[in-house]
């Protein structure tokens, strides 16, 4: 060590004025370290503990079973089944691209369709979270991804609960289908029940009775680690199942109703005139609502879209009532005292007013009719009298009375109330101050349930019911009874009978229309003698047929092939049975079907056959007959 | 014989912040290495299962370190000094080894295969060049005023060539080590004011073509490091969750063991480079903040011990050592708190790492030895 150093330095150079700067060079370093920690920290410390939360925590949400619908009798018309898709976690596979490609090799599909469907809505997905590539499909699918899950890593096949109709297209008016949420529903008054890409329903019960039927998901708060595996858990609400509806529909009467309005377009609507309770709700042509649980392809949309597959005729459809119509103006003409029962109007097959003819259907004529041969041979010359006996606003009174332009209130979304016209109607309706004004030659037509005069079916049972049960009109139910998931007591409010109203005319009074639409049905000269049931049950049927002009009488008369079916007339029933004590009201529509008696008629009595029938069954010692099965109906609606 | 006087010339503080430092260090690795379930632990002669292997092998590879750097201690100066040139020497020719035969590992090319071991030359390189560069300027000091560019010529092309070595590796954690080491030996002695000027403006026109020259995964580093949020899958992902590992930790922290981001493993390489991370998640600001004062502490103390050393080559030596622990120790911090790039280095005398305590240790023991060893004391 003879380096000739002093100690401490070298020359010229003060070691410790160096080691002094050097030292405030480290103290200014860990200051900055301790400003940025304190930052961090304190500063943007609740941002950070935030998203550590975040981090963590993910929420796990179960969907609820759906409540099941059942008939009557506890047949099932809605249940639930498993439905597999497959779904796929990007950060699972090395290199999606290459599993999406072979997972379309594996299955036959477009690699591109695969990939727009995972590059879809990326932004909002969370790390780690499952994709659904493919749904509802087929168990041959499920077998082919599974053998080959090693080529296809971050793919798998998950199980979610959809829809099973065992009945396929029967009641699916009533019943309706369940689609993903829409914009409104996710924002609407259920919003909090919602999650984007959560079923819901979109038509029929399943979307008026949305509330009652989807339960309330589960919801579990989760640990999970960096991988997105769970790791613990922090809360969880348990799933509630969804409650399941007991339905007024009768199984056996819904089916035979279908089986009658097979290959026609039109609709029936039986219903139980003293509660009101509708056994069978048919509109034709029908559609099937376990389609819409996989992806709609256009073909799809276009066969639902032919013949207006998805309107409910029963409630959406409004048809003039034609003859139907005459019941209520029975009603109308004892309650206003306008014409004695006995009294006779001559039909000589035309009715001459200001100098225009109103045509009978019967071109010669039904000679002297009083009120009760009228209804029984239909004969419109009386009810045009009568009708301008009433004017157009007692007219309109009456059916207002009777429940006509007004909606039913039954538990269906979209319902269509119709139109009865009066002169305040007109004033309300047209702007031009000539068309304003009510000719008395208009009344002529509402009369006969023509003109402007428009109903739903489901408006015609209701009335019929009001007739045949002595004045009251019951509003229509569908549901009896709201069973809870867990087993508690049911709710049968929603299943009590409701009436709306009492139609301002005497007991006296409806039994005299009420022996009328038994002689349509049932004495030589009647319109409906094809709306008899079975003789064998015993039961009389009254009714009344309706033959509504879809076009005038010499427009048809002129148009031919195809056309002319356009212009055929839509044929009405509407019938009771029993006589003495009805227990059942029908009504049946047949768009285009011609002549009410002749193609209206058949339907009800089809429909009555199946209700006696099914009530023997039911009554009959068990040995005898089991009641429940499809095949038992059938035959019933058969004899 | 060390005798009583050399004892009493050995600076206590830092010796007790060297053992405190590691005793913290094992706390919190004790929560970033748990494994719930027990792991086994092969220490080659027989296993035992611990809830947390790294803290159980760091707890063996400390108490080593206490032997290396008790031995590095007692190595005469003298022998240090004579030997500088050699161990750099020796130094230089692994590193070219490597470039030649060196084994590719992770996309860089740093491990020399030696017949049974495999070496990575780098800590050897750093003290090597440490050694060389005291030796180097303790015989050829610097003239009054500082060096000149001539008087720069000779410590320049003594850490040049290592670090331009290494940076082809590509290690570029170490390689800043070695350039930020002789710079701050050369400033340290001193340097006129115009190549202070000069080698600034350089800096400035170089920096384009480094940044070109540098690989796009080290660009992407740097990039990431200013705005994390712009691939937080990606680059930025590291950054992002070792931020709010700190950041959730707020004043007083989540505490032990209940840090989120640790244990389930949102924090990349928790026990490693992200250490700190872990430290100021559980322990908060207080806990972090006191292990920052201890740091500094500590650098003070060596800064202190480097200026009073007898000899100017004790002293380079102590203040170059003194240099690259805390370039580790800054870097790493800053690091792990978003504010420097991501480069890979470990927290000195607190991360999990056997290589990392040793030689850390061994240099240590070097400051104290020489620090300590009167001049011409045997």
């Amino acid at each position: 060590m003879t380096r000739g150093q002093s100690q401490n330095g070298i020359k010229g150079v003060d070691l410790r004025s160096r080691a002094s700067l050097a030292a405030v060079v480290v103290a200014l370093s860990f200051g900055g370290l301790a400003a940025r920690l304190w930052f961090l920290q304190i500063g943007q410390g609740a941002v950070f503990r935030d998203r550590s939360e975040h981090n963590r925590l993910k929420t796990v949400y179960i969907p609820p079973p759906r409540g099941v619908m059942t008939d009557r009798h506890g047949e099932e018309l809605v249940s639930n089944r498993p439905s597999f898709n497959i779904e796929f976690i990007r950060e699972d596979a090395p290199n999606p691209s290459v599993v999406l490609e072979k997972l379309g090799d594996v299955l036959g599909i477009d690699k591109a369709v695969l990939a727009e469907r995972l590059e879809k809505n990326r932004a909002r997905r969370q790390r780690f979270e499952p994709k659904v590539l493919l749904k509802d499909v087929s168990r041959d699918v499920v077998a082919r991804v599974s053998s080959n899950r090693y080529a296809l890593p971050g793919v798998f096949v998950s199980v979610t609960p959809v829809r099973r109709y065992p009945y396929q297209e029967m009641a699916a008016h009533v019943l309706g289908y369940l689609r993903e949420a829409t914009k409104a529903q996710l924002e609407g008054p259920l919003s909090e029940t919602f999650l984007p890409g959560d079923l819901a329903g979109q038509y029929g019960l399943e979307l008026s009775l949305e509330r009652a039927l989807r339960g309330q998901r589960g919801k579990q708060q989760i640990v999970v680690n960096a991988l997105g595996t769970r790791v613990g858990e922090l809360a969880s609400e348990p799933v509630v199942s969804g409650h399941s509806l007991e339905l007024t529909i009768d199984r056996g009467v819904q089916e035979a109703a279908e089986h009658a309005l097979e290959g026609k377009r039109g609709s029936v609507v039986a219903l139980d005139p003293k509660t009101g309770e509708i056994l069978a709700m048919v509109s034709a042509p029908a559609f099937n609502p376990a389609i819409f649980s996989g992806d709609l392809s256009p073909g799809d949309w276009s066969h639902l879209s032919a013949e207006k597959r998805m309107l409910n005729r029963a409630i959406q459809g409004t048809y003039p009532p034609g003859s139907v119509f005459k019941v209520f103006m029975e009603a109308a003409i004892l309650a206003e005292k306008v014409a004695s029962p006995e009294e006779r109007v001559h039909c000589p097959g035309s009715y001459w007013f200001k100098g225009r003819e109103y045509r009978c259907h019967k071109k010669s004529g039904h000679g002297a009719v009083n009120l009760r041969s009228a209804l029984i041979q239909s004969c419109d010359v009386y009810f045009y009298t009568m009708g301008q006996r009433l004017g157009v606003d007692t007219i309109y009174r009456y059916a207002a009375a009777f429940g006509f332009d007004e909606l039913t209130g039954v538990e269906l979304d979209h319902e269509a109330k119709g139109l009865i016209p009066s002169t305040e109607w007109k004033r309300r309706a047209f702007k031009r101050a000539g068309d304003q004004k009510w000719y008395a030659g208009e009344t002529i037509s509402v009369s006969i349930g023509q003109g402007a005069v428009s109903v739903t079916p489901l408006q015609i049972a209701r009335a019929l019911g009001s007739v045949v049960n002595g004045g009251r009109v019951m509003k229509p139910l569908l549901v009896r009874a709201i069973n809870p998931s867990n087993g508690g007591v049911p709710d049968r409010s929603v299943g009590e009978p409701v009436v709306q109203r009492q139609v301002p005319v005497s007991d006296a009074a409806l039994a005299l229309v009420r022996s009328g639409m038994v002689g349509v049905v049932n004495e030589p000269g009647g319109t409906a003698r094809r709306a008899q049931v079975d003789q064998s049950f015993g039961v009389m049927v009254g009714g009344k047929t309706g033959t509504a002009q879809v076009v005038g009488l010499k427009r048809r008369e002129l148009a031919t092939g195809k056309e002319a079916h356009q212009y055929e007339d839509h044929a009405w029933f509407a019938g009771y049975a029993p006589a003495e004590d009805p227990q059942i009201v029908v009504v049946a529509l047949v768009e285009h079907g011609g002549h009410g008696g002749a193609a209206a008629a058949p339907v009800t009595s089809e429909v009555m056959n199946a209700f006696f029938g099914g009530r023997r069954a039911r009554l009959a010692p068990s040995g005898e007959a089991s009641t429940e099965h499809p095949a038992d109906s059938k035959e019933g609606g058969a004899r | 014989m060390i005798a009583a006087r050399t004892l009493r010339k050995i600076d206590w503080m830092a010796l007790a912040l060297i053992v405190c430092i590691p005793l913290c260090g094992l706390v919190v690795l004790y929560s970033a290495g748990f494994h719930p379930g027990g792991r086994l632990l092969d220490l080659a002669i027989f296993e035992i299962s611990v809830t947390s292997a790294p803290f159980a092998k760091q707890l063996l590879f400390l108490g080593l370190g206490i032997a290396v750097m008790s031995a590095a201690a007692m190595i005469p100066s003298d022998i240090v000094r004579r030997s500088a040139y050699l161990i750099y020497g020796i130094g230089v020719i692994l590193l070219v080894g490597v470039a030649l035969f060196g084994i590719v590992s992770n996309g860089s090319r740093r491990w020399l295969p030696l017949g049974v071991v495999t070496i990575q030359p780098a800590e050897f390189v750093k003290l090597g060049v440490i050694l060389a560069m005291a030796r180097m300027l303790s015989e050829h000091p610097p003239g009054r005023g500082g060096f000149s560019f001539m008087g720069l010529i000779r410590p320049v092309l003594i850490f040049l060539p290592p670090m331009m070595l290494v940076a082809r590796q590509p290690d570029l954690g170490t390689a800043l080590v070695i350039g930020w080491v002789g710079a701050t030996i050369i400033l340290f002695l001193g340097v006129r004011r115009r190549v202070v000027v000069c080698a600034l403006l350089c800096g400035a026109l170089l920096a384009v073509p480094i940044w070109r020259g540098l690989h796009d995964y080290q660009r992407q580093r740097i990039i990431s490091l200013f705005n994390p949020d712009l691939d937080p899958r990606g680059a930025g992902y590291h950054i992002n969750q070792s931020k709010i590992a700190v950041g959730s930790g707020e004043l007083f922290g989540k505490g032990f063991m209940q840090g989120t981001q640790t244990q389930l493993e949102f924090l990349p390489e928790h026990t490693t480079d992200f250490i700190f991370s872990v430290l100021a998640e559980e322990w908060g600001f207080v806990g972090a903040g006191a292990v920052l004062f201890l740091y500094l502490v500590l650098f003070q103390r060596l800064i202190m011990v480097a200026a009073r050393c007898r000899d100017l080559f004790a002293t380079l030596v102590v203040f170059g050592i003194t240099s690259v622990l805390f370039f580790h120790t800054v870097v790493n911090i800053g690091m792990v708190m978003g504010v420097l790039p991501v480069v890979g280095i470990p927290l000195p005398l607190f991360s999990y790492g056997g290589s990392s305590v040793l030689s850390t240790m061994f240099s240590l023991g070097l400051v104290f030895g020489l620090s300590a060893q009167q001049r011409g004391g045997r």
